[in-house]
């Protein structure tokens, strides 16, 4: 019952966030209910299998072939659609991961405090101050390509951010005094996190997590450019990987329909994100402002 | 000729929804060498009329009116010409903030910099000045290469005081400059200003709330709310007598002006003005049905006064004209109990009549309440004579409670029926809701309603329960005039000090005006707003109560003044008849006062 | 204005903390491979690059990495060596590490630093005058534009620049730094022959960082402007100037003093990707190379000289923000 009548609260703030939002923002809900539906309906829209080689090689767009083929006779449209998958996958997959994660770590150190904050504190410094994107590179060098591994390793670059956010939410709200005052009524921990921290945490959990999503997207698609992707993935960078790995790419036609649709395909992948990132900010501001007063 | 004239000044704001009219049709002068003082709450409009004056509000407000200083009209002149006439001719210290301050400037560069803008110095002899400023305002000369965020609230209020003088302006304009210091920086910057004026002529401008500090130094005081001027005047006689329901809060609300004064707050609070009529109509005492159509203007009435209100200011309540009464007693003998009595009660306020046993007072206050008939005089309240009207019999007009408690309810009635006593005479109502009334009188009173209590009779109560139920009985028929006749003689100290309190909230609450009759000069100073001294059938002395208690001309009223006895703070050497006491505490003479 | 000790002693203590781990990290990555370091260098997936030890190779790196040493011998060993300035040898240009990363370094650090002027000079301009002009309706559309422009990751906006300018337009060259085997006339034509092929990746970089520093501007202008202290120097009839310059933009470009040290370092770490879509041989693209072929101590000196030039640039903007602002550090 709980969990019914939560789902409907979630449901109906939703509603009303949407409603808020500007038409940027109302574009990039749109945007990415897109092309989710494009990366489900993948094998229904696309026609053939993204992995076989259905066609001669880099055959121009045509009726059999909506966006042409690459280099090896594999439909490019096909790899477009399915590559939806492997970027809204990984997208996601690290952003829960590492946001809900990073969250609990930064509610955990700033109800604790002491030693397990400070050892926190450490690290997120340290971890922030370290330059992301070489040691990114590095370390999926080493550790070799797979979507398991690339995962791994863009969780352990992006739980630091939310975790210092969290952190220092949760250590306002523990100043004000409604918390003392529910203390002494006897509440327990776990009271203080369903009913006061985590409302208010909630709403910065959604933003960080969305601008995690676009952080994992672009770092994956960067790996995969650089060639430390997985090679079988499929996803848009690896296309854009081999695109331009692809000799006199620039000298000939075929970047036309090779290189530009993974292209444009990112790139509007990651505007809806912002856009709905930024409106998301501007709804929950003023909430996070009247209510718990950082 | 006026430095500065100000001819309705209207300033709004245009927010999200609606329009904010911070000020709403001011207008007043400035004299050269003059210090006005411009008093209000927080929202009344004070600080964006001074902002006003030196166009600094920005292009988000809309100014419209006339400024005109010098005999220059400055209300439309550009930006250019405008930062000509700032800082060397108008000054501004602003009210003190954590960033009123530039963080990244010393304060010693800050106050330079005006003069190196404005008087062709060169900027080592700007230092000096800067230095010399600094040891005027009372700051060390090493402060000046301190960084504002080094400085305490204090000093920078002093910094502020020595930039805006830098170049040597003629009319200087001061916001809340009090607000944020304590009390002997407080004195200091007062006396600073008081010696600009006289040795540099220096005309002032001084917004504050605190109307303690404005009363030490202006000569004429504007009363503002919300954007509007309410009252102005002479600071002494707007003071002693304000003529304003508001100004009257505003006086019995700070401390130390009337300083034996219990503290009183203005009931209600300044949010949700009406848009048509006047704006202190929500919490105005004696509204009537014109303030809530149209806003009153500002007129003249008197002694260089002025006030905007549709009733002329505090309204006189009742008027007592050569009132005489005789007593007829058994040995044919009469007593002249009233010979000649004058006296006015005014709306809301307190006004206490201070006697000896036997001099009348009682008489007195019968013959106001309508009760006793006078040979002679006429008391008129509210336009008609008291003895015509039946003012006992309605809501709005005159009770009055007596001095003995336990006479004046009757054994036999239960609580119940003695307060709603004058409804069922009256028939007003129907018994549930005369039930309702008498339980909503009893809280006001502070005893129980329950159905209990309304059961007992009077004659299981102590006396000051009594006392309170005669009160409930008095209050529940509404009086606009209630006179309490020695209401708490009989009951013991503490008791009677709960009567007072409750019976001055009350009156501070519900507005109406009250004559409070008393043998106990000091008790009345702490709620009296006048006092009348009464002795042997005649008022011998009337006026505000501290300046009758502190300093008092009649020779009866000294004696009075003098029989003062006990332990208390003061000291009260024991001289003989005739003689007014050594020690007198600050009195409110304003020549004097330093 | 003065900074306590404990102040000073803390930002040193992070400072040598975080090279610490990067140290180490640099230090237990190739060890923390399955197997041998040199099984991985003699085949590979792509096929692109081969290398082949030869058996004088094998002996030299098992004593550079001190492998007949235990573990923490071996760090000991890592250690000494950097701090004599040897960062080994490369396996692909069988030089000195140390040789290859400054043949390559200043390419970077051209692009990064002209870019980072670039970025500020049109970021703040642009930030003054949307800050001036914040109601009007073409501020508007130019802010939506830039923000959009800025969820964009480097690297594609390269790809873009690449594709207009380079291949449709045929303005710019496709790759490299300076025109091969050029013969130069003039200091002034090698200038402009390094200027006409670094164009597109400044450009690119510059763009990435652009609206960043414009939207920072922007907003720190507005809140400033918004603030006492401006109110009470307009009052002081300073004029317009004055109070824009002395008292506004001082305290409104201070946050735009500790971007340009972030920006510094997030360029070094972006000009990774972007060098490789120019094919500029900066340290990015060795970088990408020493990656695909494997070459171990290149991977490790670069991530090193890179990690650290970061770290220096962030201690060096905090030591003159502190000189800037008063208020820090009391």
């Amino acid at each position: 019952m709980r969990i019914v009548s939560f789902l409907e609260d979630t449901a109906g703030s939703a509603k009303k966030i949407f409603s808020k939002f500007s038409i940027e923002g109302k574009i990039g809900v749109c945007g990415i209910a897109l092309i989710v539906a494009i990366a489900i309906l993948a094998p229904l829209i696309s026609g053939y299998s993204p992995a076989k080689i259905t066609g001669g090689s880099l055959e121009a767009p045509s009726s059999t072939h909506l966006l042409g083929t690459d280099e090896l006779g594999m439909d490019i449209w096909s790899q477009i659609c399915y590559g939806a998958r492997m970027s809204l996958f990984i997208g996601l997959a690290v952003a829960l991961i590492a946001g809900i994660g990073g969250g609990a770590l930064g509610i955990l150190a700033g109800c604790l405090g002491g030693t397990v904050d400070q050892l926190l504190m450490r690290s997120v410094d340290i971890l922030l101050a370290l330059p992301s994107f070489p040691l990114l590179i590095v370390i999926s060098a080493f550790m070799g390509p797979s979507i398991f591994n690339v995962i791994l390793i863009l969780v352990f670059f992006s739980w630091a951010k939310p975790a210092r956010i969290i952190r220092s939410q949760t250590l306002s709200i523990k100043t004000n005094t409604y918390i003392t005052a529910a203390k002494n009524f006897g509440a327990t921990p776990f009271y203080l996190l369903r009913r006061h921290i985590l409302p208010e945490v909630l709403p910065v959990l959604f933003v960080s997590i969305i601008s995690i999503t676009s952080y994992a997207i672009i770092a994956e698609t960067g790996l995969a450019f650089l060639g430390l992707g997985d090679p079988t993935s499929k996803s848009w960078g690896m296309m854009l990987h081999y695109a331009t790995g692809f000799k006199s790419i620039y000298f000939t036609p075929f970047w036309q329909w090779w290189l530009i649709p993974p292209l444009v395909a990112l790139i509007f992948l990651l505007l809806c994100l912002a856009f709905i990132g930024r409106d998301l900010e501007q709804v929950l501001d003023p909430r996070l402002r009247q209510a718990g007063g950082a | 000729m006026a430095l500065l004239e100000v001819t309705d000044l209207k300033c709004s704001y245009a927010l999200d929804e609606a329009c904010v009219r911070a000020v709403d049709g001011i207008s007043f002068s400035v004299n050269p060498g003059e210090i006005i003082g411009i008093v209000g709450e927080s929202g009344s409009g004070k600080t964006t009329t001074a902002l006003s004056i030196m166009h600094l509000l920005g292009d988000k407000a809309n100014v419209s009116g006339k400024i005109v200083y010098n005999g220059q009209d400055i209300s439309a002149l550009p930006e250019k010409e405008m930062d000509r006439l700032r800082w060397t001719e108008i000054a501004m210290v602003f009210q003190n903030g954590l960033e009123v301050l530039n963080p990244v400037m010393t304060v010693g560069t800050q106050v330079a910099e005006p003069m190196q803008k404005h008087c062709n110095i060169s900027p080592d002899a700007a230092k000096v000045r800067c230095a010399d400023l600094f040891s005027k305002v009372g700051l060390d000369r090493s402060w000046m290469d301190a960084y504002p965020h080094q400085l305490s609230g204090g000093m920078r209020q002093r910094v502020l005081l020595a930039m805006a003088l830098s170049c040597d302006p003629k009319l200087l304009i001061l916001d809340e400059v009090t607000s944020a210091v304590d009390a002997f920086t407080r004195k200091e910057i007062r006396e600073l200003l008081y010696d600009l004026q006289c040795s540099r002529g220096m005309s002032m401008i001084i917004i504050s709330h605190d109307l303690s500090f404005v009363s030490s130094l202006a000569s004429n005081l504007i009363v503002l709310y919300s954007g509007r001027v309410v009252e102005c005047g002479p600071t002494r006689a707007l003071i002693n007598g304000p003529r304003h329901p508001y100004s009257r809060g505003l006086v019995n609300a700070t401390p130390d002006i009337f300083i034996y004064k219990d503290l009183w707050g203005i009931p209600g609070d300044t949010a949700g003005d009406t848009p048509t009529g006047c704006p202190f109509y929500k919490r105005c005492t004696q509204a009537i049905e014109q303030c809530r159509q149209s806003p009153p203007s500002l007129k003249p009435c008197g002694e260089g006064r002025e006030i905007a209100c549709h009733r002329g200011g505090i309204a006189t309540l009742m008027k007592a004209a050569d009132l005489r009464f005789r007593y007829t007693l058994p040995d044919k003998k009469t007593l002249q109990a009233l010979d000649g009595v004058d006296l006015e009660v005014h709306e809301g306020e307190v006004l206490a009549v201070v006697g000896q046993t036997g001099s009348g007072k009682s008489t007195l206050a019968h013959v106001l309440a309508g009760i006793l008939c006078p040979e002679k005089g006429t008391v008129l309240f509210q336009e008609g004579n008291v003895h015509e009207g039946h003012n006992g019999h309605r809501f709005g007009g005159i009770q009055i409670v007596f001095q003995d408690p336990f006479t004046s309810t009757s054994n036999r009635f239960t609580v119940q029926d003695a307060v709603r006593e004058p409804l069922d005479i009256n028939r007003i109502g129907n018994p549930d809701e005369r039930l309702a009334r008498t339980r909503d009188v009893l809280e006001l009173v502070r005893l129980p309603s329950t159905a209990q209590f309304l059961d007992r009779y009077c004659s299981e109560l102590s006396g000051g329960q009594r006392q309170r139920v005669a009160l409930a009985r008095a209050l529940i028929m509404k009086p606009r005039l209630l006179i309490a006749d020695e209401i708490t003689s009989a009951l013991d100290v503490s008791t009677a000090a709960n009567i007072l309190r409750l019976l001055k909230g009350l009156q501070n609450r519900r507005g109406f005006a009250m004559i409070y009759i008393s043998h106990d000069l000091t008790l009345t100073l702490k709620i009296a707003d006048r006092i009348a001294v009464m002795n042997a059938g005649r008022i011998v002395e009337t006026g505000n109560a501290h300046d009758v208690m502190l300093a008092p001309h009649d020779e009866y009223t000294k004696r009075l003044v003098g029989s003062r006895i006990g332990l208390c703070c003061h000291e009260h050497p024991h001289k003989p008849e005739g003689t007014a006491p050594e020690k007198t505490p600050a009195v409110l003479s304003g020549e004097d006062r330093q | 204005m003065q900074m306590t000790k404990s102040d000073k002693q803390e930002i040193i203590f992070r400072f040598a903390l975080t090279l610490l781990v990067l140290l180490a990290l640099n230090f237990l990555l190739p060890r923390m491979m399955p197997g041998d370091p040199f099984s991985t260098t003699s085949s590979d997936v792509q096929g692109e690059e081969v290398v082949v030890m030869t058996q004088e190779q094998r002996e030299y790196y098992t004593h550079y990495y001190g492998l007949d040493l235990p573990q923490h011998e071996q760090f000991v060993v890592y250690l000494s060596n950097l701090a004599h300035g040897d960062l080994g040898q490369s396996i692909y240009y069988k030089m000195p590490v140390t040789r290859v990363i400054l043949l390559h370094l200043p390419w970077t650090i051209l692009i990064v630093l002209c870019a980072t002027a670039l970025s500020l000079l049109i970021g703040v301009t642009l930030g003054m005058i949307s800050a001036r002009n914040r109601k009007k309706g073409s501020d508007r559309i130019m802010m939506a534009f830039l923000i959009s422009f800025a969820e964009i990751p480097s690297f594609l906006l390269g790809i873009i620049i690449l594709l207009i300018f380079g291949v449709y337009l045929h303005m710019f060259p496709l790759a490299g730094a300076v025109t091969p085997f050029a013969h130069y006339n003039s200091v002034f034509d090698q200038a402009g022959d390094i200027a006409y092929h670094a164009a597109l990746p400044i450009l690119t970089l510059s763009l990435a960082q652009l609206t960043g520093v414009y939207l920072l501007t922007r907003n720190s202008l507005i809140s400033v402007s918004t603030k006492d202290y401006i109110r009470t120097a307009r009052a002081k009839g300073l004029g317009e100037h004055i109070v824009w310059t002395r008292h506004a933009l001082k305290n409104a470009l201070l946050p735009v003093v500790t971007r340009t040290g972030f920006m510094i370092g997030i360029l070094m770490g972006g000009a990774v990707l972007v060098e490789n879509v120019f094919s500029y041989p900066g340290i990015g693209s060795t970088l990408n190379s020493a990656v695909v072929g494997r070459d171990y101590p290149l991977i490790q000196g670069i991530l090193l000289v890179v990690a650290v030039a970061i770290l220096v640039c962030n201690l060096l903007v905090d030591r003159v923000y502190r000189h800037l602002d008063p208020r820090v550090g009391e």
